[in-house]
C-alpha cells in the first residue's frame, strides 16, 4: 500500500476513533470517592505495604498515602484506572493550583495535583512528617 | 531465481479492517453495555503505538530483511514457493513466534521492547495494535535464522509473520467469551490471550502462543482462564503516563539507569540486561517467580493449581 494512502488513513482513523470515543462519553476519568478506594488502588500494585494515613484530594483524582514501611505513596488516575507510585526521591513543588510532584521515574515523570490551600498544607505536613 | 519474490505487505493492507473491527467492537460494547471497555486516552495511545510500529518497520525493516537475505545467500537449500511450503512455513514461524515471545517475557533486554504491548490496563481491539517501536534492537531476528537456512525464502517468512500478527488482532477482546471446545484446544483464543495479559500472579508468564496454543501445552506454559479469577490487565507496576515516547522507551531507560549505577559488578550490569524482568542485584525487586511465591505464602490453598504448579 502506498504511503500516500496509508498515512492519511492511519491519521484519520486515529482521529475519528478518538472523537467517537470522546463524544460517546468514554473519556471518563475515574475518581477516588473514598479513602478505601485509594487504599485498594495502592494495594493492587503494592500488596505488602499497607497504607496508614490516606489523604484524598477533594477532586478525587489523587491521594497521598503514608505506608506501613514508612515511605510515602501516591495513587493517581490514568484514564479509567488508577496507578500507584512510591514517592521516595520525588521532588515537590508548590503551584498556583496545588502541587507538582515528580518521582524519579521515566514512566511516571510528573503529577500535577489540584488541591485547596488547606489540603495542600495537609499534604505537605504529611510529607514533612515522613521525610 | 526466487530472490525477487514478493508478498503483499499484509499488515498495512489490514489497516482498514482493523479500523472497521474497532468500530464494530465499540458499538457492540456501547449497545450491550458489556463485553469490554474503552477509554479515550488509553485507546489513542494504543493506536499511536501501532502507527509507530508500522513506521519503525518502514525505517528499520531493512536491517532484519538484510540480515535474512545474507542467510538466504548462504544457504544451499530452497524449498520453493508451493502452497504446502507456505503452510509449513506458517506453522514453523508460529513456533518461532512462541519462543521470541517467551524470551520477550523472560529476558529483560527483549522485554524492554515487548513491555509496551502489555502497558494498557484495558483489553480491547486497540490493545492488539499497541506494538513495540524497538523490536529491531532486541536482535530477535536471529530466531528466524533456522527457517531461512532450511530453505524458506525471507519474504515468505516475513509474510507468515505478518499473517501471524493479523491473526492475533481479533483475540484482544472481552466481547467473546469462549470459542468451541475443539477450537480452544488447538488455537490461541480471546480466553487464552486474556490470561497472557493478566497481571494476576496466577497468570504471569503464561500463554505465549501466537496462533496455535499447542506450543504452550507442549512447553508447559499453558494456563487456562478461570471463571472465578478475572484477569487484571496491565503491568505489575502500571505506567503513570500516556506519553507515547515514554511508553515506547521507559524500560530501555530503566535498563540504562540500572546498568550505569555505581558500585555494582560487571556481572550485575550484564544481569540487569539478560535476567528476567524484576531481577535486581540486591534482591530489592520481585521477578514473576517471587510474585508467585509471595502469593502462595498468603494463599497456600492455591498451591498446585493452574499457574502455581511450580511453587
Ligand atoms: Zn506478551
Ligand atoms: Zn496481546
Amino acid at each position: 500500500m502506498p504511503l500516500e494512502i496509508l498515512g492519511p488513513m492511519v491519521v484519520l482513523g486515529i482521529a475519528g476513533i478518538a472523537l467517537l470515543l470522546h463524544l460517546t462519553g468514554q473519556t471518563a476519568p475515574m475518581r477516588f470517592e473514598t479513602e478505601d478506594d485509594a487504599r485498594r488502588a495502592w494495594l493492587r500494585e503494592h500488596g505488602e505495604d499497607a497504607p496508614g494515613t490516606v489523604l484524598v484530594a477533594a477532586n478525587g483524582r489523587a491521594a497521598l498515602l503514608r505506608l506501613g514501611s514508612g515511605a510515602l505513596g501516591l495513587v493517581t488516575i490514568m484514564g479509567a484506572d488508577p496507578a500507584a507510585r512510591y514517592l521516595t526521591g520525588a521532588s515537590w513543588e508548590t503551584t498556583t493550583k496545588g502541587l507538582r510532584i515528580r518521582p524519579p521515574d521515566f514512566a511516571a515523570p510528573r503529577f500535577d495535583i489540584a488541591l485547596s490551600e488547606e489540603d495542600r498544607a495537609a499534604w505537605l505536613a504529611l510529607k514533612d512528617q515522613t521525610t | 531465481m526466487t530472490d525477487q519474490l514478493t508478498y503483499p505487505d499484509v499488515v498495512a493492507l489490514a489497516v482498514p479492517f482493523f479500523i472497521a473491527a474497532i468500530l464494530i467492537e465499540l458499538t457492540w460494547i456501547l449497545i450491550k453495555r458489556r463485553g469490554g471497555r474503552y477509554e479515550t486516552l488509553d485507546a489513542v495511545t494504543s493506536l499511536i503505538m501501532g502507527a509507530g510500529n508500522v513506521a519503525s518497520g518502514i525505517i528499520l525493516g531493512f536491517i532484519t530483511f538484510g540480515f535474512l537475505m545474507v542467510l538466504w545467500e548462504l544457504t544451499p537449500l530452497d524449498l520453493g514457493t508451493s502452497i504446502w511450503v507456505i503452510a509449513l512455513c506458517f506453522v514453523l514461524d508460529d513456533l518461532r513466534y512462541y519462543w521470541v515471545h517467551r524470551f520477550g517475557h523472560r529476558i529483560r533486554w527483549v522485554w524492554a521492547s515487548h513491555v509496551n504491548h502489555h502497558s494498557s490496563q484495558h483489553y480491547n481491539l486497540t490493545t492488539a495494535l499497541r506494538q513495540t517501536w524497538t523490536g529491531t534492537f532486541t536482535f530477535m531476528m536471529v530466531v528466524r535464522a533456522p527457517l531461512i537456512l532450511l530453505g524458506f525464502h525471507p519474504a515468505m517468512v516475513l509474510f507468515c509473520g505478518g499473517l501471524n500478527l493479523i491473526y492475533q488482532f481479533w483475540i484482544h477482546t472481552e466481547a467473546i467469551g469462549r470459542m468451541p471446545r475443539w477450537f480452544e484446544a488447538v488455537m490461541n483464543t480471546p480466553s487464552h490471550h486474556r490470561v497472557h495479559h493478566g497481571r494476576n500472579p496466577r497468570y504471569l508468564d503464561a500463554n505465549y502462543a501466537g496462533v496455535f496454543i499447542i506450543w504452550d501445552k507442549l512447553f508447559g506454559t499453558f494456563v487456562p482462564e478461570l471463571d472465578e479469577e478475572k484477569p487484571d490487565y496491565g503491568l505489575v507496576q502500571n505506567l503513570g503516563t500516556f506519553n507515547p515516547i515514554r511508553v515506547a522507551f521507559h524500560e530501555w531507560v530503566g535498563i540504562f539507569k540500572d546498568v550505569v549505577q555505581p558500585g555494582i559488578t560487571w556481572r550485575d550490569r550484564l544481569n540487569y540486561c539478560i535476567q528476567p524482568p524484576g531481577w535486581s542485584h540486591d534482591g530489592s525487586r520481585d521477578t514473576s517467580e517471587a510474585i508467585k511465591a509471595k502469593h502462595l505464602e498468603r494463599n497456600p490453598e492455591d498451591r498446585g493449581t493452574a499457574g502455581f504448579e511450580g511453587g
